[in-house]
Formats: C-alpha cells, sequence, structure tokens
C-alpha cells in the first residue's frame, strides 16, 4: 500500500469525517475543519512529518471565506539520506470565514509557525488567537485593509497614494 | 574634474540589477577600465547605484547611505523601476519616481540594462562631470526641504534631523 493511502486512511480513523483527496503523486491533500486543524497537525507531526515548510493564505472572496494552508513533510530518517525519505508532502487546508478572520496559532505544534503567521496577520488580516506577538514585521506603512486582500486595489491605491507625492520642483 | 576616473562605487542591491554588477565589475566587462571599483562603504564611496526597484522599507536606508556619503557623489539608478515602477508600477509598496525622494543624476533605462549599458552611463557620466551637471548633490541640498517632505510622505516622521537646505 502506498505511503499516502496508509496516512489517508489513518487520519480519517483517527478523526471521523475528515476528508482526504489525492491531488497529484507525492501530495496528499487534507480538508480539516477550523476546530480540528491544530489537532490535524498534531497528529501528522507524532506521524513523523515534522517540518511544517509553509502556511500560505488564499482569498475565496467570492465565497466569502480565506483558506490557511500547511504544508507538512518529512525529513530523512536514518541512514541513506534522500532515499530513506517518504517522498510525500502533506497539505492541510481549512477554511475560515472571511467575516471573523479568526484561527487557532499552529505555534504549539510548530514553533516555526510565529513568523508565517505574523506574515499572514500583516497581509490577509487574520488574527491568529494565542499567538504571542502578531505586531507589525513587514510592511512600513499602514494601509486601508491589508493589502494582499482581493478587495484592495492596488491601482487605485497607487493613484490616491504614490501618484500624488509632488515632483521636487528645480529652477 | 580628476574624479570622474576615481569613482568608487556603493550599489544598493535592491533588485534584480545587482545580477548585472559582478560581471560588469570582474573579468568579463572589467569595470575597473573605467576607474569603477567596489567601496568597502558609504564614507568612502562617490558613486551611488541603485540596482533595481525600491519598496518603502529599503527606501529608508537608501536616503540614510545617500546621507553618508562624502561630496561629490553621484548617483545612477539601474533599471525600469527606480525611474516609473517598472514592472511594480501598480504595486502598494513599491516607490514609483525615485528622483522625487532623491536626486538622480542619470537612469540607465531597461529590464534589466547590460554591461555594456552601465559602461555607455558612466562615460556619459563623466561629460556631465566635466561640465558640472552631475550636480545632484548641490540640487538635494538646494532642495531639501522638498525632497524630506516626499520622504515623510512615505516613511513617516524620520528619526533623524534635517540637513540645513537653502531652499
Amino acid at each position: 500500500m502506498k505511503i499516502r493511502q496508509r496516512i489517508a486512511e489513518e487520519l480519517s480513523d483517527a478523526f471521523p469525517g475528515l476528508q482526504t483527496e489525492t491531488p497529484g503523486e507525492g501530495r496528499l491533500l487534507v480538508l480539516a475543519g477550523k476546530d480540528s486543524v491544530i489537532a490535524v497537525l498534531g497528529y501528522l507531526k507524532r506521524r513523523g512529518y515534522n517540518h511544517l515548510a509553509l502556511i500560505s493564505c488564499v482569498d475565496w472572496m467570492e465565497e466569502g471565506e480565506f483558506e490557511l494552508v500547511y504544508i507538512l513533510s518529512a525529513y530523512p530518517r536514518g541512514e541513506g539520506g534522500a532515499a530513506a525519505r517518504e517522498e510525500l508532502s502533506i497539505l492541510v487546508k481549512t477554511r475560515i470565514s472571511r467575516k471573523r478572520p479568526d484561527a487557532a496559532t499552529a505555534i504549539p505544534v510548530f514553533a516555526n509557525a510565529e513568523p508565517l503567521e505574523r506574515e499572514i496577520h500583516e497581509l490577509f488580516g487574520i488574527v491568529f488567537a494565542g499567538h504571542p506577538r502578531l505586531t507589525p514585521l513587514f510592511l512600513e506603512r499602514e494601509y486601508p485593509i491589508p493589502p494582499f486582500r482581493k478587495d484592495f486595489d492596488t491601482r487605485q491605491y497607487v493613484k490616491d497614494f504614490f501618484d500624488k507625492i509632488p515632483e521636487v520642483q528645480q529652477e | 574634474m580628476g574624479h570622474k576616473y576615481s569613482l568608487h562605487a556603493v550599489y544598493f542591491c535592491t533588485g534584480c540589477g545587482i545580477i548585472e554588477i559582478p560581471p560588469a565589475l570582474t573579468a568579463r566587462w572589467d569595470a575597473e577600465r573605467f576607474g569603477i571599483i567596489p567601496a568597502a562603504a558609504p564614507r568612502q564611496a562617490n558613486l551611488f547605484l541603485i540596482t533595481g526597484y525600491v519598496s518603502l522599507k529599503t527606501l529608508k536606508p537608501i536616503i540614510r547611505t545617500y546621507e553618508q556619503m562624502g561630496e561629490p557623489k553621484f548617483t545612477v539608478a539601474f533599471g525600469s523601476c527606480p525611474i516609473n515602477g517598472g514592472m511594480y508600477w501598480d504595486s502598494y509598496n513599491t516607490v514609483k519616481h525615485l528622483d522625487r525622494y532623491l536626486p538622480i543624476d542619470g537612469w540607465i533605462a531597461g529590464c534589466m540594462p547590460r554591461p555594456e549599458a552601465i559602461f555607455t552611463a558612466i562615460t556619459h557620466l563623466w561629460g556631465m562631470i566635466d561640465r558640472g551637471e552631475a550636480d545632484g548633490y548641490r540640487r538635494y541640498r538646494r532642495y531639501y526641504r522638498q525632497y524630506r517632505a516626499n520622504q515623510e510622505r512615505v516613511l513617516g516622521r524620520l528619526d533623524w534631523p534635517p540637513l540645513r537646505g537653502e531652499d
């Protein structure tokens, strides 16, 4: 049995009702609920998927939801390096409401989630409950709404802000 | 104007333009033929190369670097991005016209310009230095109030005191 089928079955035993998909070779997609996603991440970490490569965010504006995507993989184990590695990336996705964009922090499971969640907080305005420092890190200015949201009109912002910086008048 | 052959360059590696700098400085194109060598620090430099897009975050260190350089000093902005934003024309955090914040003596258009374009620009800069046209550092003092106002428009209040400007 392929490793990803085995993991998919283990996950549905541990979390009844959890959906999994296999979007391509070497990938397993897990669709978790907002309340179970951190438990799923903890389960997968204990199962050996102990590297959180990235957290990304997608703004599904028309559907009124944000999607958080946690990408996990396993570090090579034992002798043999890459040959012994389970070549599988696990994508754990969860959806949260765009009106009340709250999510639980993944820091208790993966400490390196700290700057990743800070970035998503700053660029999408998602509030990660339990995160110890959701303070500005990347942006130099304040924006009317977080600038990576789909309804942030970058062209209009440039017209209203950068285009109004006057030229230096020289004789 | 002997210093035109003694251009000690500090380059601010903001964008993809920095890719063009190592081949321009080393054996293949050998910028030293034109009297250009890299400077270890802004204090020892008189040529400031800004090699690509300038985000709001990098604008502040660019201003500080420029102000640390001794006079006379010359600024050359590389590529489309410092001219008008280039491919970042509608970006929420990329400065569109660098010359509204710092005086620029010359522009090299392109995305990115090749090393040959750098040398064409430098030989052009020699002529400007001879004719006294590479006077950005004088314009910076003269119109400092306007430059500073624009800097503070995008960065908020700057935490260093203003130069003594003449306007």
